[in-house]
């Protein structure tokens, strides 16, 4: 094994690479730049194909159109980018074309838009959020595989600490199940036929191959995502010796809360914590499961209070769920702000359980 | 088990982004874990431009927000208050003294100034004052050896910029040598180093 320093980044493109993504396109938006540079970089050496494309709305129609070709395809940009790319998110789903979606977010506060996102219909994303860049580096090739799957699209939640930060990294290729054989695409080769494919959200067909028609085929995509929720949630949980104190984080924070749980678990304090590594499907049953006998589940997120909405749904009491994050954000824009601290993180906690900050 | 953070500050356009990566592979390369977070926004030449670097043995325990510096190395006094409230009382603050004029407020501070850009001036390449500085630091530090810092430079370097390779090597030379070997060692057995 040799390690190389690498951004994540440059780590994120080299495991979306060695999990066969052939085409990929966005527009450069802080922290999501870096991963376009390397992706422009890197994906033609492969045989593949890297377009800046002219804005957001733009880059998901061509990556949607690329998936449709059968290639495994990718796009991304921040939360500000991905807000744009709703509609087109919403027809990836409804169309049933696989799409890795990376948002390289600029802070937090893009927990709603990728579990509950800002398209119609009735669909989800699969939404991984690594909490580091060796994390990352298997999320991204875990996303591919899943998108595949079950022909969604899917959304890597990183941010500007997994965009930008370094580490000696040797991104392995990961081996997965195969996958459905993709006899749906549309690559000419039926051309003529009287047989020729289509995708289209309507799935009405054709006079000769009709389709099932929009109301069947969208209840038949609203099972599956029930499905998914069944089959792909995914969680860490360290209790430690039955916890009274659960804390609640996701991503980046996680790491500040694993230190901190280590640090007063040490002084006495029988606390431990819970990360959701799918924000969707969120892993409601494992923390109805970790939170019970707990007198207080703290959700430290930076923003205004969001993923506390899927906790307290699922806690095993509701009434001992309360918010200790908050909107935090530095003032390049770029990135969280001074919440994301050990420190503050450690104050907060105290306080919640009503313990002085010195000592537990 | 031994880790050193190092904050870096500078402004855009000193090689600040470089010069902490330069770093941070040569560590690597010396069997050392790393941990490198850059801190820049939007602005470029002029604008901020701040670096995050842990180095230590195995896994480590470092968060990517550094709070408690064992080190700053300050090429600029532009940004230095957003570094100086973390660096821990008795850091090693390696300054450019060409440019940093101000009282090191850090308790129990161990400041070396080095005329970082002064001696880039006079070796002929400026854009290298970066290099003099950092091959002070790891001379005072021994956090990594001066020939790593080399071969790690001459791996980051771009094709398209290497014939700046012998004028940086030149300046990481001039700054170790205008630094006092070893006055601040980041590790126990770093005298016993090559």
């Amino acid at each position: 094994m040799t390690k190389r320093l690498m951004q994540g980044s440059e780590a994120v493109a080299e495991a979306a690479i060695a999990a066969g993504c052939r085409f990929f396109t966005g527009y450069p938006m802080l922290p999501f730049t870096e991963l376009l540079e390397n992706m422009a970089a890197k994906l033609p050496a492969a045989g593949g194909v890297c377009i800046n494309a002219a804005s957001e709305i733009e880059a998901v129609n061509m990556a949607l159109g690329a998936a449709a070709t059968g290639a495994r395809s990718a796009t991304g940009s921040c939360g500000q980018g991905l807000a744009l790319m709703q509609e087109g998110i919403a027809e990836l789903a409804l169309n049933e074309l696989p799409v890795v979606i990376f948002n390289m977010a600029r802070g937090q506060q893009d927990y709603f838009q990728a579990t509950r996102g800002g398209g119609w219909g009735d669909y989800r994303t699969i939404a991984l959020a690594p909490k580091d860049v060796a994390e990352a580096v298997e999320h991204t090739q875990l996303l591919f595989h899943l998108a595949d799957l079950y022909r969604t699209p899917v959304i890597l939640y990183g941010d500007y600490v997994i965009a930008h930060a370094s580490i000696g990294v040797d991104v392995v290729p990961l081996a997965f199940p195969p996958t459905p054989p993709k006899d749906w695409v549309v690559d000419g080769t039926t051309s003529g036929t009287g047989r020729a494919r289509q995708i289209w959200t309507w799935a009405l067909g054709k006079p000769n191959t009709p389709g099932p028609g929009p109301s069947r085929a969208w209840e038949d995509i609203a099972a599956k995502y029930g499905q998914i929720a069944r089959a792909e949630a995914r969680h860490d949980v360290d209790r430690g010796d039955e916890c009274e104190v659960l804390v609640v984080s996701f991503g980046t924070t996680a790491v500040f809360v694993d230190r901190v749980v280590e640090d007063l678990r040490a002084e006495g304090l029988r606390i431990g914590s819970f990360r959701p590594i799918t924000l969707w499907p969120f892993p409601g049953d494992a923390l109805d499961h970790a939170t019970r006998g707990c007198s207080h589940v703290l959700v430290y997120e930076l923003n205004g209070g969001q993923m506390v909405d899927d906790v307290r749904m699922h806690a095993a009491d509701r009434s001992v769920v309360r918010s200790i994050g908050g909107v935090s954000q530095d003032n390049s824009g770029m990135r969280q702000g001074d919440l994301l601290s050990a420190d503050v993180l450690r104050r907060r906690v105290l306080d919640a359980v009503g313990l002085p900050r010195g000592a537990s | 088990m031994t880790e050193r953070a190092v904050l870096f500050t500078g402004v855009g356009g000193q090689g600040l982004q470089i010069v902490s990566k330069t770093l941070a592979i040569a560590a690597l390369a010396e069997g050392r874990d790393v941990l490198l977070v850059p801190r820049y926004g939007g602005a470029m030449r002029g604008g901020k431009t701040n670096a995050e670097l842990t180095v230590g043995d195995g896994a480590l325990r470092a968060l990517p927000v550094v709070t408690s510096a064992w080190a700053g190395f300050v090429m600029d006094p532009s940004f230095w208050e957003s570094i100086r409230p973390h660096l821990a009382s008795g850091a090693v603050v390696v300054v450019n003294s060409s440019l940093f004029h101000i009282t090191v407020d850090v308790e129990d501070a161990r400041v070396f100034p080095i005329p970082a850009s002064d001696l880039a001036a006079e070796l002929g390449s400026p854009m290298s004052a970066g290099f003099v500085l950092l091959g002070a630091f790891v001379a005072i530090t021994g956090l990594v050896a001066v020939d790593a810092v080399v071969d790690a430079m001459r791996q980051l370097v771009p094709a398209y910029r290497t014939q700046h390779v012998e004028a940086n090597e030149r300046a990481i030379a001039a700054g170790a040598a205008a630094a006092p070997p070893l006055a601040a060692p980041a590790w126990t057995d770093v005298a016993a180093m090559p």
